[in-house]
């Protein structure tokens, strides 16, 4: 492949008594990939971060990252919830600092980091305003600002935008993106709005319904900023719209 | 918005006037058991000149105030440190919770006799009795927002790998200082009640013992400057409260408002 492999999954399966919700899930992420996940309501999306997040242990199968099991004492695993989740107590920037300061890193070193993701966020006039100052949306930009912070090996996002408006998502979109290439970061984004997909990832992975495998793989190569309306960005879409539908 | 201001100050004035004219009213009619106005105001300037058991004003209201904050800083510090540990722990709750259950209801008043009994009449069981009032808001009011810290704040604190003394410092005390914060303030108040009644009932200093000597005296005007010493010195306590408060939780002060 000749590109460094920096997440690679094998064979994950994870099942709730008789129930079982992920089958044998095989996939490669490179290093600083964006990939999107989509797949049917309820297909264990949602069970699936929790596993690579190691919230919760996997019923067999393996979550390797640069080539060694998963551990998040040694990785740097980054969350962005469904909800927005910065801590109310603190202002943007010390929300931003949060993961840094958990990880003990120097004071130097963590105020070159917020100050950075507080440039590329434009969020310079609120580094001392509390969540409670702002709209749900800056909150989220925060939230999300936290996690590039921590430069981690793998950012996973949890329908982030779920709650947005449609002009919202698409500034929120653009703005990921640039945090993403600013950072390097591997980001495995889960989203059910397959344009958002298409708009976002470098690979999109199809999950099928419960229990969920990987039903496929699109790798999509448009450049960017990618037009919505732009032939070859409908054409993708309509061919995931149309592999989600065949069940 | 000025102007709603005024109104509200000026309603404020009136219903302060109103309280006052109603006061002469009554008191005129029996002074003898209700000094009028003027007449407490006498005794209070008598009391601001001599001392009463060889204590001045401001010293019987520094001694109460000192038992109350000496009280209040322990049960803060205990009351913190065990209601953390029940919250937190499932297993903990179980070993305490009962306990405190079955002790809360108990007025700290009634333990009034068992305390003079076992460490007599000195300062110590005044603190003790005034802690008893203090304590039980303080660990309930921490156990229960220690309890019930959204998931979600427990979740991030995971993810990014914290331990649990990060936990515990950095995500579960300031998701629960709201109510912990409601917690000192019930203590605050309980514990002034408490020590009022304290030195009514054995001592020789504190605004309590200043009703104690009026009524023992048929000084009903002194009865009545102790009580409203009370009352003020509370409502200030409050007040300083509330503005710690805010300087502690700045986070708050939308919600607050």
């Amino acid at each position: 492949m000749g590109e460094e492999v920096k997440v690679r999954v094998e064979n994950l399966t994870k099942c709730f008594g008789d129930l079982r919700v992920l089958d044998k899930v095989s996939f490669q992420i490179k290093k600083g990939e964006f990939v999107c996940i989509v797949g049917p309501t309820g297909c264990g999306k949602t069970t699936f971060l929790r596993l690579l997040t190691k919230l919760t242990e996997p019923t067999s199968g393996e979550i390797y990252i640069d080539g060694e099991p998963a551990d998040p004492q040694k990785h740097n695993i980054s969350f962005v919830f469904q909800e927005p989740s910065a801590f109310p107590w603190l202002t943007a920037e010390e929300n931003i600092e949060y993961g840094l300061k958990v990880k003990k890193r120097p004071a130097r070193e963590i105020k070159a980091q917020s100050d950075k993701i507080i440039g590329l966020l434009g969020l310079e006039k609120f580094r001392k305003a509390y969540p409670h100052e702002m709209s749900v949306s800056m909150e989220q930009r925060v939230v999300i600002g936290r996690a590039f912070a921590m430069n981690p090996d793998l950012l996973l996002m949890d329908e982030p935008y779920g709650q947005m408006d449609i002009k919202m998502r698409y500034f929120l979109e653009d703005e990921v993106i640039k945090l993403w290439k600013a950072t390097g970061s591997t980001v495995l984004f889960i989203t059910h709005n397959l344009e958002e997909a298409v708009y976002l990832a470098e690979k999109i992975l199809i999950l099928s319904n419960k229990p969920a495998r990987v039903k496929d793989e699109v790798v999509v190569e448009l450049p960017r900023p990618r037009d919505i309306a732009d032939e070859k960005f409908v054409e993708i879409r309509k061919k995931i719209t149309e592999e989600i539908k065949w069940w | 918005m000025e102007r709603r201001k005024l109104k509200d100050i000026c309603l404020t004035c009136i219903s302060l006037i109103a309280l006052v004219v109603l006061w002469v009213i009554v008191s005129n009619s029996k002074p003898d058991f209700f000094p009028t106005p003027q007449a407490t105001w006498e005794r209070f300037l008598k009391m601001a000149e001599t001392p009463i058991s060889k204590t001045t004003i401001i010293g019987h209201i520094l001694i109460s105030l000192k038992r109350v904050l000496t009280a209040l800083v322990l049960a803060v510090a205990s009351g913190i440190g065990i209601g953390l540990i029940m919250g937190w722990s499932k297993k903990m709750n179980a070993v305490l919770g009962p306990i405190l259950t079955a002790l809360r209801p108990i007025p700290p008043i009634a333990w009034i006799p068992l305390v003079i009994l076992w460490f007599g009449v000195g300062e110590f069981s005044k603190v003790l009795l005034v802690f008893i009032g203090a304590f039980f808001p303080v660990v309930l009011n921490t156990a229960t927002g220690v309890s019930m810290v959204d998931p979600m704040y427990l979740n991030v604190g995971r993810v990014y790998n914290a331990n649990t003394f990060q936990m515990l410092c950095h995500v579960v005390m300031p998701a629960a200082l709201p109510a912990i914060m409601a917690g000192v303030k019930i203590a605050l108040s309980s514990g002034w009640m408490v020590v009022v009644a304290a030195e009514m009932i054995a001592s020789k200093s504190g605004l309590g013992f200043l009703i104690t000597r009026g009524n023992e005296s048929y000084d009903v005007a002194l009865v009545l400057c102790g009580m409203i010493l009370i009352g003020l010195v509370g409502a200030i306590l409050s007040a300083v409260f509330t503005l710690m408060e805010r300087w502690l939780c700045p986070w708050m002060e939308k919600k607050n408002g």
